[in-house]
């Protein structure tokens, strides 16, 4: 199982309810001009423009785990009891990674001195939004896989600095994933740049 | 299927669960361990009336089996048709069942073309050394993956070759192709039968087979889930029993399916009742015997006469483009995919890919382009090459259906290319000259058209297939020249029935003011008929002509697109003007509520000019106005692009104030220093940068010292501005701790200035034990910080 997968691109469309959603808008209370939706869906065409996403993805099995601790082969581990919890009833892991590239974190930074940070929220919001879909989209694309295994991905999944998961494992992940292919960088405080990068690890279940 | 729709299986997975296969095995090497339990599944499946039963390959591609540590997969193939051979004995036919290798292939992913054709030659070649009566590629997400699969299997044997996608509910694959991209794609390269599978319930695949069924020229396949998955009591389970499951068996018939199936949950009870409901049902013959359309891995464009006029962009041409030569020359592909979205942004159908730079391996270019290509841009490609080997190799590893520019009646070309293009099902644009040259009059050209046409014709091409070019000579050579061109183009039209191409620019070389000439030209064979040209759809009066000749020309329906070209031209996404009845001062009000960044400060100057204060109209309409502006946000009736927006205008409005505003009065830093800075470590800034902004135009003067700040540059700038606040933001948990330091620093340096922080990981309690307040927004900042000054 444990072969890296890549996605040079993954083709999804923004979400726009959770780009909204993320802009703060709330059905039924912010009102909106037809002219502001327009400029906001050429804000999110742009931003689709600028987003290359790509992802990758890598199966391993646990090789032994306890209330605190998963363990994978490489002597590799990730200490986390809320993650220990979620993978209480797995087998393997599937870890993911995406990226939004860095076209549209330069056009974030030009319009933002440009003095045009209503075009620059938007854009940020969108790669946001679209950078977590591309996980969802992963997901999708192994649980079809996974159902004629007789198994499953977790509700959830869970990515590094969130809970007690440290956000230092960021580290395994861009390894493993060789994000550096896609030219997703690690800075010294594990923090991914394009900044519109993710990682996320889920747990991989039997049914039945 | 002239009498009854073709009856495939149903679900062999859920069955070999039923009859004791354990979770988390190889299905394909525990049926070759268990021959009984699987042919027991052909078995019954065959008994429940099924015509064909798919062998249990399904999985049976060495990227799986090397997960299970099987490396022969040719041989676990062949076993397993055996398998199926041996349990059907001629009680239905069998179809070599190849799926996904689970991997992404390029351009799409990391595994090379070739390396999945081989892949799945490998077991094309097992499957059919066990006897398998025909193939069926299914399950397939990626489209380039079922053309790898389709092409490995056409490359192994002539048997009968199904392909099914999987369609999510919103009508696309995973990889965002749609049914009719599907469908145009695969049966142009030679799918006997196309349809869909899996992902969904009969109900939304009616829809898909719908969307298919007035473009098919091959029949279609509906085998749809029993229902949508559900979990229940930890297992996955679908929703339709065998009758509920059979009773929307006619509706996809209806839809143009004329052979069905079963997929996840059907059983061979969902099979039998299948099979029974629609045995009276005589399924629609495909209404086409081919199909002018040219497909992406995402998009088709249909050429059926009505539609408007395509413009294929031609600037992907390194002729007398420097840049690109350079680019191409160093393998680069970024100008170019640059270049792509920028045609398509301009409303280009099509984009005409060149690689012509002398001394460069052209083949290499081009496959790596398209498939560079393939990723930046929806639009399909036409591949333009004097030579054929780089066309060949481009429609190999093109996902789509794409045109070839062009093939001549030169021996050599013809000899060439047109075998190339059947095989991969091309589209091409058909120049009538022969080895003799160009000849000079439409008739002339017209009897070359009819003799390549011959030629293709032996090859299975119709009209439908290509584009007859006109032939664009140079006026200012020869002024009969665009007259022979438009002839050319309305033969074709009207008497000869195919479609039609020019390549326009060339009708103007050597003259002056060529675009006025371009359009003309464009106009004259548009109303001629013409298909598509090959242009710069970057010319503002080219793609005016080219939108109003579609109006003239009925070929755009209800002038929509006409319509929405004239916004866009005019400007559409920006602000209106202001309320012209309005007193000066409640339109700069109107213009900050509204965000009218390009408005207000004609409107600030127009209510200087009527004799406003400007102390006033900053003091009472323009503070109170953006006050309003936060009230609004708090009230959610504001979302965030609105409250920048306005707060952008306000930056403007008080910028041409601000000249204006007597010494004392000025609202600039009038209410003192603010530093801003996001702390080391963290990149994440625009929350911050809309705090600055809120701060600026509530009369701040805001220092901003920018993301991944230290600990100590914020404590020495603290010390050379003397702040009156000093604003903090971070996004990660890790960096949030910074914030402490930071802090801990200035009272250690013994600077006692109150802090605010903010950031997603931020909240009000880790405020509290670092000492410093808390602000969730920009607006509540400026509250905060209000109250912190005061």
């Amino acid at each position: 199982m444990d072969r890296l997968i890549t996605f040079e691109r993954i083709t999804i469309e923004p979400p726009l309810e959770a780009i909204y959603r993320r802009l703060g808008y709330r059905k039924g209370l912010t009102q909106i001009k037809s002219d502001e939706a327009r400029a906001l869906g050429e804000s999110i065409e742009q931003a689709r423009s600028l987003i290359t996403l790509k992802g990758a993805a890598r199966r391993l099995p646990i090789l032994s785990k306890d209330s605190r601790q998963i363990r994978l082969p490489g002597n590799l581990c990730l200490e986390s009891t809320l993650l220990a919890a979620l993978l209480a009833n797995s087998q393997e892991v599937l870890l993911m990674g995406a990226t939004t590239g860095a076209a549209v974190i330069e056009a974030i930074r030009q319009y933002t001195a440009a003095d045009n940070l209503t075009r620059a929220v938007v854009l940020d919001a969108a790669a946001s939004e679209m950078v977590d879909s591309a996980l969802d989209w992963m997901e999708a694309f192994f649980s079809r896989d996974l159902r004629r295994e007789s198994r499953r991905l977790t509700k959830s999944r869970f990515s590094c600095g969130y809970g007690d998961l440290a956000l230092e494992n960021q580290k395994l992940f861009h390894d493993l994933l060789d994000l550096g292919r896609f030219g997703v960088e690690l800075t010294g405080q594990y923090i991914l740049v394009p900044e519109k990068s993710v990682t996320a690890v889920a747990g991989i279940e039997t049914t039945g | 299927m002239k009498k009854r729709p073709l009856i495939l299986d149903g679900a062999t997975g859920t069955e070999l669960q039923k009859r004791g296969m354990p979770a988390g095995v190889c299905p394909e090497l525990w049926c070759i361990d268990h021959p009984e339990v699987i042919g027991g599944v052909h078995a019954d499946y065959a008994r429940a009336g099924c015509d064909i039963v798919y062998t249990c390959t399904f999985g049976a591609n060495r990227f799986k089996l090397i997960q299970y540590g099987e490396t022969d997969a040719r041989s676990v193939n062949h076993r397993l048709a055996l398998i199926a051979k041996e349990a059907l004995r001629g009680k239905a036919l069998i179809a070599g069942d190849i799926g996904p290798t689970g991997h992404f292939i390029q351009p799409f992913g990391e595994v090379d073309f070739e390396e999945a054709v081989e892949v799945f030659k490998e077991q094309a070649a097992g499957l059919l050394e066990g006897g398998v009566d025909c193939f069926v590629i299914e399950t397939m997400m990626d489209i380039q993956e079922a053309r790898a699969a389709l092409i490995a299997v056409k490359e192994t044997c002539d048997l009968f070759t199904m392909v099914t996608m999987t369609f999510e509910r919103d009508g696309r694959t995973l990889n965002g192709t749609d049914p009719l991209t599907a469908l145009t794609t695969l049966q142009a390269l030679g799918a006997d039968a196309v349809g869909c599978n899996c992902s969904t319930g009969p109900d939304d695949m009616a829809r898909f087979i719908g969307a298919m069924k007035p473009y098919a020229k091959i029949p279609l396949i509906a085998k749809p889930n029993a229902g949508l998955p559900k979990t229940a009591g930890g297992r996955t389970v679908y929703d339709m029993d065998a009758d509920e499951f059979a009773s929307r068996a006619g509706a996809l018939v209806a839809a143009g399916a004329g052979i069905l199936g079963g997929c996840c949950g059907t059983t061979p009870q969902h099979l039998a009742a299948l099979r029974k409901a629609v045995a009276r049902k005589k399924p629609a013959s495909p209404l086409r015997k081919s199909l002018a359309a040219l497909s992406s891995a995402r998009k088709t464009l249909l050429l059926e006469p009505g539609r408007p006029l395509a413009v294929i962009g031609e600037s992907i041409n390194p002729t007398g483009r420097k840049a690109l030569q350079e680019d191409l020359r160093e393998g680069k592909t970024a100008l170019a995919c640059q270049m792509a979205r920028d045609q398509e942004a301009a409303g280009a159908a099509l984009l005409d890919v060149n690689v012509g730079v002398p001394g460069i391996d052209q083949e290499k270019a081009m496959q790596k382009l398209v498939q560079a290509l393939s990723v930046a841009t929806a639009l399909p490609l036409v591949i333009d090459s004097a030579k054929a080997e780089p066309i060949e190799r481009a429609l190999r590893v093109y996902p789509g259906r794409a045109l070839i520019n062009s093939i001549s009646g030169e021996k050599e070309k013809l000899r060439k290319l047109l075998p190339v293009a059947a095989k991969y099902g091309a589209m091409f644009i058909l120049l009538p000259l022969t080895d003799k040259g160009i000849p000079e009059t439409a008739e002339k050209r017209a009897v070359v058209v009819r003799a390549i046409e011959g030629q293709a014709r032996k090859l299975g091409f119709t009209r439908d297939d290509f584009l007859v070019d006109g032939i664009v000579m140079t006026a200012a050579s020869n002024p009969k020249a665009p007259q022979e061109t438009i002839r050319t183009v309305r033969w074709a039209t009207e008497t000869f029935g195919a479609r039609t191409v020019v390549g326009l620019s060339n009708v103007s070389f050597g003259m002056p003011e060529r675009k006025w000439i371009n359009t003309s030209f464009l106009a004259m064979a548009a109303a001629s008929g013409l298909t598509a040209a090959i242009a710069n759809p970057a010319s503002e009066e080219l793609m005016f002509v080219k939108k109003a000749a579609d109006v003239l020309g009925g070929r755009d329906r209800d002038a929509a697109a006409w319509i929405a070209h004239c916004a866009k031209a005019a400007g559409g996404g920006k602000k209106g003007a202001p309320i012209e009845d309005l007193p000066p001062d409640r339109k700069v009000r109107e213009a900050l509520l509204d965000g009218n960044r390009e408005a207000v400060a004609g409107l600030v100057g127009e209510a200087l000019k009527a004799g406003l204060d400007a102390a006033k109209l900053a003091q009472e309409i323009m503070i109170p106005a953006i006050v309003e502006v936060g009230e609004r946000f708090g009230r959610k009736e504001y979302f965030l692009p609105q409250l920048i927006a306005s707060g952008e205008t306000m930056k403007i409005g008080m910028e041409v104030l601000e000249p204006f505003l007597k010494e004392g009065l000025k609202t600039a830093g009038e209410r003192g220093t603010i530093l801003v800075a996001t702390v080391k470590g963290d990149i994440h800034d625009i929350g911050k940068n809309i705090v600055a902004l809120m701060l600026r135009n509530h009369g701040y003067q805001v220092v901003d010292l920018g993301k991944d700040v230290a600990a100590e540059r914020i404590v020495r700038e603290i010390e050379r501005h003397r702040p009156r606040v000093v604003g903090l933001s971070a996004l990660m948990t890790t960096t949030k701790t910074q914030m402490k330091a930071v802090i801990a620093l200035a009272r250690k340096q013994g600077e006692q200035c109150p802090f605010i922080v903010g950031g997603a990981v931020v909240t009000k309690a880790y405020a509290d034990s670092i000492g410093a307040e808390y602000a969730r927004d920009g607006v509540e900042a400026v509250q905060v910080i209000q109250r912190m000054v005061r």
